[in-house]
């Protein structure tokens, strides 16, 4: 697979440390078969790891450096692979559901491809990470970048930090990618994109942005010449299906865009149907799903429900199932209520959760458990106490009233 | 309380600490709990609960209990 451009660049921000071919060659070893199974820091070496997997042919599925790999090596080692397939991620970042989403190499490639030409991506661009490289929007700045020639800078401080925006300008960074939560830090920073003359290309995607500040952060890059789009994906879609561009982006508000150059959009009984070269091969739930090939067809029923309008922008207006997103991971909320004995209720890039008289101290301890049980931020996770959880007539958890309460 | 007890408490708050513990030693590099999104939950708290309006700059140089206490100093919040 040819994702890397000989003219592009891998440059650590902190060390200055370079990617260079060799580091790659001498990666991982041939010859070896099955997952490699990869904790992704954001770093130089590991990216050349990466690389050397998809150079070699051996799927690798890039997971949290923190997570404790031990169940998933138990549930997924084998030496029979798909030889389509390239790429594992994890559906969320919850390791209380072990599914893996199966991505093609042919997957990867159309989207690496479909992501640079929407957002015009050049071999001058130059993108820092602002995302972990093991969750798939991070992952798709990283692949659409290399893709083109372009330089990607790896940060590990974060936009809240001083060094981050000391690398912003050092390395003359053109193109950021953020999700809804990082846009309320940016706000609180006042970003100011004229601060960071090199700064063309803001990105958003990881879910909804509330329209307010899409039309604040369009306005921003537009005043100091810049352009901003609204994107929208699944890691089951490798992950970009759709992208709102600036020209339309006034006029379009609260669309998430129209579909990436080669797939399309339908609606079938409400639900949001993407077809495209970019959709996974399926699921993985056990080591010889790993040996499966393709049966998607290309086809991803994405468990959203939106409309299409006439000029094919797609507008989502809620999810067939209960489930809530944070930080850009999707939860499913009635896992949550099987793993532990709350209501869970979906808030704004958090969830809300309800349990049954806790003391303060049960009430951090709760908030603690879950954000780890989902390897979610704990700042994603309200836990409140309530003297008894609202019931509607038919004994069913009144969510309704729960949601009114917050 | 005095000013002191309210940042600690901003900071437990923020930080997700149990409320007894100590934190005027507390920074960023040695403290795991404090990463990009705590840090804005800090501020935020930091902003409640003393009526101020941190700068872009200060916001991102708060890198440590001891230097909330000078960013403090510098909106007329006297911390001791």
């Amino acid at each position: 697979m040819n994702l890397l451009h000989p003219d592009a660049r891998v440059v650590d921000a902190a060390t200055g440390e370079m990617l260079t071919p060799a580091m790659i060659d001498v990666a991982l070893p041939p010859g070896e078969r099955g997952p490699l199974f990869m904790g992704m820091p954001t770093t130089v070496p590991a990216v050349a790891r990466y690389l050397a997997a998809l150079r070699l042919g051996r799927p690798v599925l890039l997971l949290d450096p923190e997570t404790d790999q031990t169940s998933l090596r138990a549930r997924y080692t084998t030496t029979d692979v798909h030889p389509d397939l390239a790429l594992l991620l994890t559906t969320s970042g919850s390791t209380g559901d072990p599914k893996l989403v199966r991505l093609s190499r042919s997957a990867v490639l159309a989207n690496a491809e479909q992501v640079a030409e929407s957002l015009g991506v050049t071999g001058d661009d130059v993108a820092i990470t602002t995302l972990p490289l093991f969750y798939s929007y991070g992952l798709s700045v990283l692949h659409s970048h290399l893709l083109r020639g372009a330089t990607v800078v790896l940060d590990r401080t974060g936009i809240m930090r001083k060094d981050f925006w000391t690398a912003v300008d050092e390395h003359r960074v053109t193109s950021m990618a953020f999700v809804p939560s990082q846009y309320e830090m940016l706000r609180r920073l006042r970003f100011d994109p004229a601060k960071h003359p090199f700064v063309r290309t803001l990105t958003q995607a990881g879910g909804r942005l509330r329209t307010d500040l899409v039309s604040d952060f369009a306005g921003r890059m537009e005043a100091a010449g810049g352009r901003m789009f609204v994107m929208y994906g699944q890691t089951e879609a490798a992950p970009r299906m759709a992208c709102l561009p600036p020209s339309h982006l006034a006029g379009k508000l609260g669309s998430v865009g129209r579909a990436m150059p080669g797939g399309a959009f339908t609606i079938e009984d409400g639900e949001v149907v993407y077809r495209g070269p970019n959709v996974m091969m399926g699921y993985a739930e056990t080591a010889a799903d790993l040996a499966r090939g393709d049966d998607q067809g290309g086809v991803l029923r994405t468990g959203d429900l939106g409309r299409l309008d006439d000029e094919g922008f797609l507008y989502l207006t809620g999810r067939l199932k209960r489930m809530g997103k944070v930080f850009g991971v999707r939860i499913n909320l009635d896992d949550v209520e099987r793993q532990f004995p709350v209501a869970a209720v979906a808030g704004d890039d958090r969830i809300h959760v309800f349990a049954e008289g806790l003391s303060a101290d049960e009430v951090r301890a709760l908030r603690t458990k879950i954000a780890e049980w989902l390897g979610a931020h704990f700042t994603g996770v309200d836990v409140r106490t309530i003297e008894v959880l609202p019931l509607l007539p038919n004994g069913k958890t009144d969510y309704r009233a729960l949601e009114a309460s917050l | 309380m005095t000013e002191l007890q309210r940042l600690r408490a901003a900071f437990r708050t923020a930080l997700d600490l149990p409320a007894d513990a100590p934190v005027d030693d507390l920074s960023y590099q040695d403290n795991e709990k404090w990463d990009s999104l705590a840090h804005m939950s800090l501020v935020a708290t930091i902003e409640d609960e003393f009526s101020v309006m941190i700068d872009t700059d200060d916001v991102i140089n708060m890198s440590s209990f001891a230097e909330a206490v000078k960013i403090l100093g510098k909106y007329g919040v006297d911390v001791k």
